[in-house]
């Protein structure tokens, strides 16, 4: 496993389906499940989530962080909130939420400090370097690194969102996802004019994907795609987007009045530009993943490793042993892969071969 | 949620379980059927409606919860009324709110509790559902089996002149095959009887309900009786579809309940009633006359009187003598949508009432009055004897 939040609501959901912490072998670098995203966060001043109130990382979607907040707060207003879809717990609530639950699940007893370069498919499992054979893995090695627009990586003029950043007076912000709307605003407010470069509108939908895509609803149709049809869906659902709202839209449309935004659909000389291009996608980036295509023969499409509807590796997966995939690398069996609702559903299934594999 | 068909169906039916098993406990308390009714018709209206929200709501905010459930709960309350589902209107909206809470606890934190995939399978249950399936068709079926092994015995009456008075003592339906005539009067004693298709000629009364409840009379015929058509004492009953023919008798009424003010509400609904001196006469009662047809009587259409609380609705009172419909002596009267037509003058009476008004409201009785449509006749209404009358 990873020590990323994909890894740790894996954790949880193991722990809450009867695991016991000395059971699970967490492999990372750093023992804050959120230290990645922290600073990505906090990177892009991001003050609000985009996940509703089951974006976290507990087992049970019931008590969402509505609840939570609630029951904190002694008021229903964060309940009425969420029965609209209105409700978007703070960076903060989230966080603290993060650190309750690590607390609280015995995180620390199963983290193992170590980067795992290899996988590799043996008797009775899965060698993950030396550190032994496990029967059951769960990858979630996160994002590959962050994307650059071709030829800024090395531009002295350009700094990625996700890295920690001011503004000068006058930003070039190429995207137009939810980090590059989060830094019109940031930019704005910090007193910049900012040029939005982007060759097309972005949409607006509430959450990454149309809500039907995180139930059976619309994955029961996505799962029956042919590969070529499905990574043209992937594409399409890679598209930028960000929520609609005033929120949103009102500190734009007053900067476009008094000539401080505008959008371009090429660079054009600015003091800065912050990239908020987001991730490096699909699993040639990522070394451990082409590593386990590469030596296992793995079923690819596009930037994707073929994987079954429960997030597991096919080829290398039966009644003895389990090799699942989780967050970003885990699109093809659950396109919002790269969020936590998408980092659970490869949980609860890896539970299930976990626990049908302990009761045979 | 984004509910699959199927997660839909196996969310309603294990929602619906702890209300069927909830009606069938309450219907063996209060002796009375209408609770596990209502949950079924809860269940089948809600699985109606499902198959409709699968296609037209693909994904359902939690707040749509609120407007879906009053959609259903309308349908419910349209369906009742023809399915002959006799909930108390309090009781029965109790019901279906709790049930409805209920649901809205189990969907947002008990399946979600239990099942983790709940909300990602569409509200899918997984082997349970198929179990919970299983269970709510077994409570249904138990129920289902119970109601019809405690019916009433069906006694069938052959076509042809039967001798009476015949006395119903215990309980049944009593079925009258076409032809089925019985001279000199039914007399019901016991509770859950019901009559049908039964033609009923002579006798004092012709139908005669004494001390018994939930008696139903239903398509009954009655003629040349020599006090009362149908005559109703200390009882509840729902008369429906009679004909009722007391042309020629001077002092009798067509339908008389009278003293029965303690029972549950009686019903008289879709009856023709024909001469006699009042065609319906409800005196001390809790009851509901709707959608009659009543013609030529005598002394007044329909009474209602001595503290009676009585609704008169949709009814046709036509070429009555007097009065067409009187509420008096402390009753309070809910009139609305009855035609009266052809109220005659009662030239033979010096009583100022009865010089041929539509409605009358009469010593301290008070009657509220609605869309009435009183034609042909010297008078539309008039207050007597500190009475009111309240239009609506």
């Amino acid at each position: 496993m990873g020590s990323g939040l994909a890894g740790f609501c894996a954790y949880a959901t193991l722990r809450k389906g009867g695991l016991e912490p000395a059971e699970i072998a967490v492999f990372g670098t750093d023992p804050d499940p959120a230290a990645a995203w922290r600073v990505r966060a906090a990177a892009i001043r991001q003050r609000r989530m985009r996940s509703e109130s089951d974006g976290h990382c507990a087992p049970s979607s019931f008590p969402g962080l509505a609840v939570r907040a609630a029951l904190r707060r002694r008021s229903p207003a964060p309940l009425l909130r969420s029965v609209c879809d209105r409700y978007h717990p703070s960076v903060d609530e989230f966080l603290e939420h993060v650190e309750e639950l690590r607390a609280a699940s015995g995180w620390n007893e199963s983290f193992r400090l170590g980067r795992v370069e290899s996988v590799r498919a043996v008797e009775g499992g899965f060698a993950l370097d030396g550190h032994g054979v496990f029967p059951h893995v769960l990858l979630a090695p996160g994002h590959p690194g962050l994307a650059w627009p071709e030829g800024l990586a090395d531009d002295p003029r350009a700094v990625h969102a996700y890295e920690p950043h001011d503004y000068a007076d006058t930003v070039e912000i190429v995207g137009a996802g939810m980090a590059a709307a989060t830094e019109w605003l940031n930019a704005l407010a910090a007193g910049a004019s900012v040029v939005s470069v982007r060759r097309r509108e972005p949409e607006r939908r509430p959450l990454n994907l149309p809500r039907e895509l995180f139930s059976r609803r619309g994955l029961a149709g996505f799962h029956r795609t042919p590969p070529a049809e499905r990574i043209a869906l992937l594409r399409r659902y890679g598209a930028p987007s960000y929520p609609a709202g005033r929120d949103w839209d009102e500190p734009v449309e007053s900067a476009r009045k008094s000539g401080r935004f505008r959008i371009a659909p090429e660079l054009n000389g600015a003091p800065q530009v912050v990239c908020a291009t987001g991730f490096k996608r699909g699993f040639r980036h990522d070394p451990l993943l082409a590593r386990l295509v590469a030596e296992h023969g793995l079923e690819t499409a596009g930037d994707w490793i073929v994987l079954t509807p429960e997030s597991t590796v096919g080829s290398l997966t039966d009644g003895a042993r389990t090799l699942a995939l989780a967050g970003a690398p885990a699109q093809w069996a659950f396109p919002a892969a790269d969020t936590l609702m998408g980092a659970k559903y490869a949980a609860r299934r890896f539970l299930r071969r976990v626990n049908a594999w302990r009761t045979r | 949620m984004a509910y699959t068909l199927r997660g839909r169906i196996e969310s309603r039916v294990a929602a619906a379980l702890a209300p069927l098993i909830a009606g069938c406990v309450l219907a063996l308390a209060i002796q009375a059927w209408w609770p596990v009714e209502l949950a079924g018709l809860m269940l089948g209206v809600g699985l109606l409606f499902d198959a409709a929200y699968h296609r037209l709501v693909p994904y359902q905010p939690g707040w749509a919860a609120l407007p879906l459930g009053l959609l259903e709960l309308a349908a419910i309350m349209a369906l009742a009324r023809p399915l002959h589902i006799g909930a108390p209107l309090w009781a029965a909206l109790l019901f279906y709110a709790a049930s409805w809470l209920l649901a809205q606890v189990l969907a947002h934190a008990v399946f979600p509790l239990v099942r983790l995939s709940y909300g990602e399978d569409g509200g899918e249950l997984g082997r349970a559902g198929a179990g919970v399936a299983a269970t709510a068709l077994v409570v249904l079926a138990a129920a289902g089996g119970v109601a019809w092994a405690t019916q009433p015995p069906v006694v069938h009456l052959a076509a042809g002149v039967h001798e009476g008075p015949l006395v119903l003592d215990h309980s049944q339906q009593l079925q009258g095959e076409p032809g089925a005539v019985v001279r000199g009067g039914i007399v019901i004693t016991a509770d859950d009887v019901s009559v049908r298709d039964v033609t009923v000629v002579g006798g004092e009364h012709g139908i005669q309900v004494d001390s018994a409840e939930r008696v139903l009379l239903e398509r009954v015929s009655v003629l040349d009786a020599t006090l009362d058509g149908i005559n109703v004492r200390r009882g509840q009953v729902t008369i429906r579809d009679c004909t009722v023919s007391m042309v020629g008798n001077e002092y009798g009424q067509g339908i008389d309940i009278s003293f029965t003010a303690d029972f549950e509400p009686s019903l008289v609904e879709n009856c023709l009633l024909t001469g006699g001196q009042e065609g319906i006469f409800l005196d001390s009662v809790h009851a509901m006359a709707r959608d009659n047809h009543v013609r030529r009587t005598t002394l007044r259409g329909i009474t209602v009187t001595e503290m009676a609380m009585v609704s008169v609705e949709e009814n046709t009172v036509e070429d009555a003598l007097g009065i067409g419909i009187f509420c008096s002596d402390y009753s309070m009267c809910d009139i609305r949508e009855n035609s009266i037509t052809g109220i005659r003058a009662d030239r033979g009476s010096s009583d100022s009432m009865r010089e041929g008004y539509g409605i009358v409201s009469h010593y301290w009785a008070h009657a509220e009055v609605e869309d009435n449509d009183v034609s042909q006749s010297p008078y539309e209404m008039g207050e007597f004897a500190d009475a009111h009358i309240t239009l609506e």
